[in-house]
């Protein structure tokens, strides 16, 4: 008798720890991020850009029609709303979104209205404020703004390309590179002793990379800030080059055999190399790298996939997906780093977090894609749609 | 870690050339055209709509784009591809590493032709098809040679065969300019005294089915009463604070080698009373010569 009741006390005992662990150590179940779909709509009907605003009625109702917004594989899935009632209202609605897919270009906004759709006839240069359309012979161009109104006139050959809230021509020698002003003249020219071939821009440095191997950078008054040649390579040439936000870091990826990650940043009033590594890559292209928008971090390709780089630590992971253009996106004010990635018809949307948790991999269907953020916000275009989703913590 | 000063650069360029020339000059060429048979639409040194052509570009709609010699390909990138969102105007293109620290640039090759995955690769190994890619007037090639070691663009005649051409320069006129007045020799024959700036329409003849504009010469030489007052040879061209100069010896800006009329602007002088005789004498690529006699009265 004895026995059974020290095994009773025993159990009650077991039973009353378990009860006492449960109420005061329990912790609630980590929230889980959610993207999810706010609108699509469709863009495959070509709307002039004399008639700003005028599909965004047309659009909801396209929206409706066709509600297959792609499916997440840790989304909630929601019926779309046939207007932009979800629509995220810390975003400026107002405010054009640029996007070309394939040889549509145009603008749209946040709260899903279409401004209009054009088809590229040969070039067009794209930002949120203006964009440019050129032929091959371009001897002048009009930019005009996301109305179609005309800002300002170039009459010089070449090719317009927009960058940081700059807007930049390259000479059909692919070797002069003219800032133009606001109304069109030019601002400043330079004649590069070799041909460009990479090139990125912040607001307060543009950057270029030539084929001699030698990184120009110029200030926003065409001053040159930065002529250096990282050299070290048996064929010199820069393959890609990035400059940070705020300007005081440049990233380059030169030379070939072997192929080195170089990264500068500006010091009192020169660039002095910060970092640099051999890579395992030994590409013959252009490469994509770019700084987030915060300036914290560089994505660049690589043959792992996309190499991160890490500016405070100096530390480098690699989130191994193919690399795509236009890198470099945030969300969550700068939480996760957003890459679509993919060849062909099969595409990812993939969102890390720090330094390479993958907190979203998405498999989507489209031939031509672009992926745009905003705040929590992510826009996707996908072949003739394109679809707004929300992350959101659930 | 900059690069050399110009006058130095200059000067190495200027020694390149002399080897450039002498191999140029003996029993084989160092490259072979890229683009054969080569008919000419631009040669070094032509100027089209604000821009210079610092190479020759070869017109076909038809045949293969080959390397001029064997090399490596350092940089190739298909028109509307770059991930930066650079335009390129050179279209779709190929750098090549070839001997002797020359890289040779092909451009505008037909999109889609273009041999991205090749890296080795030997003289005459195709590296696409001609096109029209990017910021062109016609179907070729534009083959450009850039010397790494003086880091200066070369004249391809200097290091490609002789081409067949048995057609001079032509000279068209012979010009004065003052205080924004330009006289042609022939439509004057007599001038005040006073400072004058002397410049000459040229071109070579192009057979060609198009041309980027009319071809340069390979040579130009003035001389005022005998003396030789300035001599052009469209050798080399360099890049350097931002500016592009023509000539190895005594280098032009791009921008101050033509005049708005599209004339080679050649030397301002100090025009004295009397009789002046000016002389022009132009040559080709290939050898062919022409020269001009100018008689001017100066009053």
């Amino acid at each position: 008798m004895e026995e059974i009741g020290r095994k009773r006390v025993a159990m009650a005992g077991v039973v009353v720890a378990g009860l006492a662990y449960f109420l005061v150590c329990a912790v609630p179940l980590q929230k889980e991020l959610l993207l999810v779909p706010a609108w699509s709509r469709d863009i495959s009907p070509v709307i002039p850009s004399g008639m700003a605003g005028a599909s965004a009625e047309g659009a909801a109702q396209s929206a409706a029609s066709k509600p297959a917004a792609p499916k997440a594989a840790n989304a909630v899935p929601v019926a779309l709303p046939a207007a932009a009632s979800q629509a995220n209202t810390s975003l400026a609605t107002a405010s054009p979104l640029p996007f070309r897919l394939g040889d549509r270009f145009g603008y749209f906004t946040a709260d899903g209205s279409i401004l209009f759709v054009e088809t590229v006839s040969y070039g067009v240069a794209l930002a949120p404020d203006v964009f440019a359309t050129y032929d091959s012979l371009s001897e002048g161009f009009a930019i005009r703004s996301p109305s179609g109104a005309e800002v300002s006139r170039v009459s010089a050959p070449g090719y317009p390309f927009f960058a940081a809230g700059r807007r930049f021509l390259i000479g059909p020698d692919q070797a002069t590179v003219t800032e133009l002003a606001g109304n069109g003249s030019a601002a400043w020219t330079y004649q590069f002793p070799s041909i460009v071939t990479a090139f990125d821009a912040s607001p307060s440095l543009a950057v270029f990379g030539l084929m001699d191997g030698t990184i120009v950078g110029f200030n926003r008054s065409g001053a040159v800030a930065l002529d250096f040649a990282p050299g070290g390579s048996r064929i010199a040439g820069v393959y890609g080059v990035a400059a940070s936000p705020d300007g005081l870091l440049v990233a380059a990826i030169t030379g070939a055999d072997k192929q080195r990650l170089v990264i500068l940043e500006k010091r009192s009033t020169a660039y002095r190399v910060a970092y640099h590594r051999y890579l395992a890559s030994d590409y013959r292209r252009p490469v994509s790298m770019a700084f987030t928008e915060d300036g914290q971090r560089l994505a660049y390709e690589s043959p792992a996939g996309i190499g991160i780089y890490d500016r405070a630590t100096h530390g480098e992971s690699v989130v191994p997906v193919p690399a795509t253009p236009r890198m470099g996106q945030t969300a969550r004010g700068g939480e996760l780093m957003v890459f679509l990635s993919g060849k062909g018809d099969q595409k990812r949307l993939i969102c890390t977090a720090a330094p390479d948790r993958r907190v979203v991999d998405l498999s989507l269907n489209a031939k031509r894609a672009f992926v745009l953020t905003k705040g929590n916000t992510l826009f996707l275009g996908l072949d003739d749609r394109i679809v707004r989703m929300d992350l959101e913590e659930r | 870690m900059r690069r050399a000063p110009p006058a130095r650069a200059f000067r190495a360029s200027g020694f390149l050339l002399v080897l450039a020339i002498v191999a140029s000059s003996g029993p084989a060429a160092a490259m072979d055209w890229p683009l054969a048979p080569p008919r000419l639409a631009a040669t070094f040194g032509t100027f089209a709509k604000g821009r210079v052509v610092l190479g020759v570009e070869l017109a076909s709609e038809e045949g293969v784009v080959r390397s001029s010699e064997d090399g490596e390909v350092a940089f190739a990138v298909e028109e509307g591809e770059h991930p930066a969102g650079l335009p390129t105007p050179l279209g779709s293109f190929a750098v090549v590493e070839h001997q002797r620290g020359m890289a040779a640039v092909y451009s505008h090759l037909a999109p889609g032709t273009l041999a991205t995955r090749v890296r080795k690769i030997k003289a005459g190994d195709p590296l696409g098809r001609p096109g029209s890619s990017g910021w062109v007037e016609g179907s070729g090639v534009l083959f450009q040679v850039f010397d790494r070691r003086a880091g200066s663009w070369v004249n391809p005649l200097l290091v490609l065969p002789p081409n067949a051409d048995d057609k001079p320069p032509a000279i068209r006129s012979l010009a004065l300019s003052r205080s924004g007045k330009t006289y042609v020799l022939g439509d004057v024959s007599s001038l005040p005294q006073g400072t004058y700036r002397v410049s000459v329409d040229v071109v070579d003849p192009a057979d060609s089915p198009w041309i980027v504009a009319p071809l340069a010469p390979y040579v130009i030489r003035l001389a005022i009463d005998g003396f030789e007052a300035t001599k052009y040879v469209f050798d080399v061209a360099k890049g350097s604070e931002g500016k592009l100069a023509l000539f190895a010896l005594s280098p032009v800006e791009t921008t101050a080698l033509k005049t708005p009329e599209g004339r080679y602007s050649l030397v301002e002088r100090l025009f004295s009373r009397g009789r002046v005789v000016i002389e022009v004498r132009v040559e080709d690529a290939a050898g062919n010569k022409r020269s001009a006699s100018y008689t001017l009265l100066v009053e």
